[in-house]
């Protein structure tokens, strides 16, 4: 790749750059490159509409669990494993949640245990519920295709995992 | 007095807007108290004046189409849930920046961890056709203009990576503070102007090259 050799000189030889001149050239070329953005490369339709859509997911009443472990960042990828289930864990002061989210589906426990309602949302529209048993063990069969979140209902009070990808 | 659905737009459009430091920021911190406080349609302004952003962070980690559409809303499903509980209201276009890039390195870890980077969607990004503007362009009054955009797009896109993320963050609609930036790219502040500059100028030495001025 010719160009690329040529872009690594170019970005030596421009350390020196006289900052002034170029200024309003360069604010011109950015406005250009925003032009165009809009034009090849806008926000789909789509998604600006999920955003939109997405404030019916504020909720003042519920907590929040912050997600405080994820294999994904915070462990030791296991060598020459595949498919390892991802496992997280979400903290609402001293109630949590351990999921575990492998191909076949999503499994966990709500600590300390308790009975509670479990709910998979994927988005501002209806949720799943998941059967849960006395000790707040609970099991979905599929895993959440795209962003999920789960809603706990448990002692009159509701707490909601962050959002994430799957 | 926050009436949501038309203060922002105003905001958002003044052209003598200066970076970083300007009026546009305290009205975000205003939307999203109204959101906070119940106002759909301040809600409503926030992605409209911030969704553009959150985007652009999305293209400039280069992730295939799918990846970054549940990125896209994975960051705002998290801003509802948020919404209440953002510390500093007026920097919520850097939360989500950061929210947006940290999403974006998890899915490319991810992705390394399931080897499939030689998915060609991801190396070989190229731009989507038929958006509703760009039919207007194709008119045959504007085809010279959509002719210039294009080449500047396509130049754009053979940057190197460092240039063309930086840029594709920048070019973000209206335009990122550098607090957002920072945010977007985990870049020091002080260094990117110095970067744009750079990059501007590799830019259009690309179109010069081309005869493209």
């Amino acid at each position: 790749m010719t160009d690329d050799t040529r872009d690594d000189r170019e970005e030596r030889d421009d350390d020196c750059e006289d900052a002034g001149a170029g200024g309003l050239e360069d604010d011109l070329l950015e406005e250009e490159l925003r032009q165009a953005a809009a034009v090849l490369d806008p926000v789909p339709e789509a998604l600006r509409q999920v955003a939109v859509d997405a404030y019916a997911l504020y909720d003042l009443d519920a907590r929040v669990a912050e997600l405080t472990f994820d294999s994904l960042t915070d462990a030791l990828p296991v060598r020459g494993a595949e498919n390892v289930p991802r496992m997280l864990t979400f903290q609402a002061g001293e109630l949590s949640v351990d999921v575990e989210v492998g191909e076949d589906g999503l499994m966990g426990q709500v600590l300390p245990p308790r009975p509670a309602r479990v709910e998979v949302l994927s988005g501002p529209g209806p949720v799943t519920v998941l059967t849960v048993d006395e000790l707040g063990r609970f099991t979905g069969q599929a895993p959440p295709a795209g962003p999920f979140a789960l809603r706990l209902r448990t002692g009159g009070e509701v707490v909601v995992t962050e959002w994430l990808r799957a | 007095m926050i009436t949501g659905g038309t203060l922002p737009l105003t905001a958002y459009d003044d052209r003598s807007y200066t970076r970083g430091e300007s009026v546009e920021r305290a009205e975000v911190g205003a939307l999203v108290r109204s959101a906070a406080d119940g106002d759909a349609a301040a809600w409503k302004a926030l992605v409209e004046g911030l969704g553009p952003l959150v985007w652009s962070v999305v293209r400039a980690h280069r992730l295939s189409d799918a990846d970054g559409h549940e990125v896209y809303q994975t960051v705002w499903f998290r801003f509802a849930q948020h919404l209440g509980r953002i510390r500093e209201p007026d920097k919520a276009g850097s939360w989500l920046a950061s929210t947006a890039r940290n999403e974006c390195l998890k899915t490319l870890k991810n992705l390394n961890r399931l080897m499939v980077t030689d998915d060609p969607a991801l190396l070989d990004r190229v731009c989507q056709d038929s958006t509703p503007e760009q039919a207007v362009l194709d008119s045959e009054e504007a085809a010279a203009q959509s002719e210039r955009i294009r080449r500047l797009w396509q130049e754009f896109d053979k940057l190197g990576d460092r240039c063309r993320r930086l840029l594709r963050v920048l070019m973000a609609s209206p335009p990122p503070s550098y607090q957002e930036v920072s945010a977007a790219l985990g870049v020091a502040v002080g260094s990117i102007g110095p970067l744009r500059q750079r990059c501007l100028k590799r830019l259009r030495a690309r179109l010069q090259a081309r005869g493209a001025t």
